[in-house]
């Protein structure tokens, strides 16, 4: 009996022992989800440890304006309009020995946009397009889609070799390969989901015929070839008189310099 | 003066003075093969987003690819010059242009990153060097009162063409996708091919002078006839060498602003949008600055040397200010220098080449342009990581703009150090010697023309 009196009062200090030096801190709210704004709080109770300071981490950087020195227990950050770029995990932590934190999470729906919003590729070739996410929590699941009128069909991976699709929690790529002009333009339509909700983007992609930049390039060879045979066609009708002109100097120098330099010496005066 | 004038022009295409008519065609031809040859060159950086993005290598081995090319276009030049020494400019610029078209359409059908360093590189880049020496020096050799505004107006041609190039590039590369374009530039390439084609074909005068008259084929025979052709004994002469020093110094610093202005406009501060503008007004103040310069060079009113002196080093001047212009903060102060810097740097490109012929005399102004473009490209290799190393050990670019600038000014003053430099008037032009002297009686017109001042206009004005 008396051993186990000595038991439970052992027992007993033991647990108050740590109930008062382990502290709590109560955030407020715990989670953040689908909201314009918020403002995180955090009450640190139950500590007889002196406290140095607090400040604010957003998914592991620290916000330099939210580091103070004084020593309330109490701290808040407001949040004034939460887009997918200030979605995360808000940390606040106390200075004391040792640091005490504590986590809230702010989530959103994913922030989903398409790399580039028009994409092209060669007929017979591949064509490559690609979706990334932004924000908290990352989507879990990606979808593609093809929209033909309006109407979406999903893009399931692995049924055939045209359709791949490569998912990693903050980008999805589709590559179609074999494009033929008449089954794969259109619109592709990503679509990633989270725990919150779904959001998605269009691309639009356009196949080019193999052959679609000969033309022009035979146009213009073809305007090369005719404007070389053009000058070749001006000299061979010039040149019987060119070559009168050039050779008779040279051969009767006397006459044609007689003549220059008459011709020389009027303008000269 | 009146009596070797009507001789002159009876000689018509071989002889310097034509200054008109036909001439100002071949200006047009050289506008568009630089066009083709720099603007395009210049243009080339909206296929290697699409290259790294097929290929999948780094934007650093993608870059290769121009720097081949560009290599390749200054190592063959002297073999451009060499061929058109031996043979015909026409056919030799006809050639290039072929094969610029040729390195293009293959690289349309390449399939991984080291067909593209032939095709585009090497091929192309062989033809190009073929085209441009050739189809300066023969305009050159069409003007002499007004060599430095027909010059002028062609290199106007590369400014003009990078503004016009780079949004026709970004439509082809969007409407036919990378192959179509490349195939569609490879086309527009075979263009130098008529631009060549208006090149009068040489008459028989300069073969002659080449051959020794009754030799046998031998070794020493071929060589001593390909050093001849390729110009190497300039190499041996004292104001061709420092000529070209100076041109080399003027080179490592000539370049750095292109790559580093827009980096160091938005280090100081400002937006993209202001960065891309002062790059752009430098363009165009280079662009006006070359035919300004070359109209300016041709009245005659100062020595050709002089006129380069000043402009190398005011750009110089001015590429050292544009660090300071910009730490002071103000915007209008960085674009005045810029705009200033710009048409200095135009200024003295078009009176780079035209100064070759005060020096070595007209006769070997083809192989002295090639041989100076070989050694020239040493300095663009050297100058522009020089300024990237600077950059880095210092953290701004202060250091990379004062090296450069200075590097101007260093030209200058080798310059400076070329005969009669100091003399208000050129002095008459070197005249060849060893063995063509004794050819030299089979050609009087030849030798009265040689032993004439090239520049009578301009040394009689000046006086």
């Amino acid at each position: 009996m008396k051993l186990l009196w000595a038991i439970s009062a052992l027992l007993l200090s033991c647990w108050r022992a740590n109930a008062s030096t382990a502290p709590n801190i109560i955030a407020d709210p715990p989670e953040v989800s689908n909201q314009t704004s918020a403002i995180l709080t955090c009450n640190l109770t139950e500590s007889n440890l002196p406290i140095k300071g607090s400040l604010w981490m957003h998914n592991g950087k620290l916000i330099e304006s939210t580091k103070t020195t004084d020593s309330a227990s109490h701290t808040a950050l407001t949040l004034d309009k939460i887009t997918h770029s200030s979605s995360g995990k808000y940390e606040c932590v106390f200075l004391t020995e040792p640091e005490v934190k504590k986590t809230i999470e702010v989530k959103t729906l994913p922030h989903v946009f398409a790399y580039k919003h028009s994409e092209h590729g060669n007929e017979k070739d591949k064509g490559v397009m690609a979706c990334v996410s932004h924000g908290y929590p990352l989507p879990t699941d990606w979808t593609w889609f093809k929209e033909v009128d309006g109407i979406q069909t999903p893009i399931i991976n692995g049924t055939s070799d045209k359709y791949e699709i490569k998912s990693t929690p903050n980008k999805t790529t589709l590559t179609v390969n074999d494009l033929s002009m008449e089954n794969d333009i259109g619109d592709y339509v990503c679509s990633g989901t989270n725990e919150l909700g779904t959001n998605s983007d269009k691309i639009h992609l356009r196949v080019r015929s193999r052959l679609a930049a000969l033309w022009p390039f035979l146009g213009i060879v073809a305007e090369v070839i005719i404007l070389v045979t053009i000058i070749f066609i001006y000299e061979k009708r010039r040149k019987p008189d060119e070559v009168n002109d050039g050779s008779a100097p040279l051969k009767s120098n006397s006459t044609a310099n007689h003549k220059d330099k008459n011709v020389r010496q009027r303008n000269s005066n | 003066m009146t009596n070797h004038k009507p001789k002159a022009e009876s000689r018509s295409d071989e002889a310097e003075g034509l200054d008109g008519g036909w001439g100002w065609v071949l200006v047009g031809a050289l506008f568009v093969s630089t066009s083709l040859v720099f603007g395009l060159m210049r243009s080339l950086g909206i296929f290697f987003v699409e290259f790294v993005q097929y290929f999948e290598e780094s934007a650093q081995a993608i870059s290769w690819i121009s720097s081949t090319g560009l290599a390749a276009q200054q190592f063959f030049s002297p073999l451009g010059a060499a061929l058109c020494n031996a043979y015909d400019a026409r056919v030799v610029v006809m050639t290039g242009g072929f094969l610029a078209g040729l390195g293009l359409i293959l690289a349309s059908q390449a399939t991984c990153l080291v067909h593209l360093y032939l095709t585009m590189g090497v091929i192309s880049g062989l033809g190009w060097g073929l085209v441009f020496t050739p189809m300066v020096a023969t305009v050159m050799a069409n003007f002499t009162r007004r060599r430095t505004l027909a010059l002028g107006l062609g290199f106007s041609s590369i400014g003009l063409s990078s503004f016009a190039f780079n949004p026709l590039f970004q439509f082809l590369v969007e409407t036919y996708a990378w192959r179509g374009a490349l195939l569609i530039l490879g086309g527009l390439s075979l263009n130098i091919v008529p631009c060549g084609a208006l090149i009068r074909p040489r008459r028989r005068s300069k073969a002659p002078e080449k051959v020794n008259s009754g030799s046998r084929s031998s070794c020493a025979m071929v060589l001593r006839r390909v050093s001849s052709y390729l110009e190497l004994p300039l190499l041996f002469e004292r104001p061709y060498l420092t000529y070209t020093l100076a041109v080399t110094l003027l080179n490592v610093g000539y370049f750095v602003p292109y790559f580093h202005l827009v980096a160091h406009s938005r280090q100081a501060g400002f937006s993209e949008y202001q960065a891309a503008f002062v790059m752009s007004a430098a363009g165009a103040t280079d662009i006006l600055g070359r035919v300004v310069s070359g109209w300016f060079s041709d009245l005659g009113h100062f020595r050709l040397l002089h006129l380069l002196s000043l402009w190398t080093t005011l750009a110089g001047v001015f590429i050292m200010l544009l660090p300071v212009s910009s730490l002071s903060g103000s915007y209008v102060v960085l674009v005045m220098i810029s705009l200033l810097y710009g048409f200095c740097s135009g200024a003295l490109t078009s009176l780079v080449f035209a100064v070759v012929p005060m020096i070595v005399g007209v006769e070997r102004m083809m192989g002295a342009l090639g041989l100076l473009q070989l050694i020239e490209s040493g300095a663009g290799l050297l100058g522009t990581p020089l300024s990237g190393l600077l950059r880095d050990v210092t953290g701004n670019y202060i250091a990379s703009f004062m090296v450069a600038g200075g590097f101007l000014v260093l030209g200058t003053l080798t310059m400076a150090t070329l005969p009669h430099y100091f003399s208000c008037t050129d002095p008459p032009a070197p005249q060849r010697h060893s063995h063509e002297d004794k050819n030299k009686s089979l050609h009087p017109e030849l030798e009265q023309i040689n032993s004439s001042p090239p520049d009578t206009g301009h040394g009689g004005r000046a006086q």
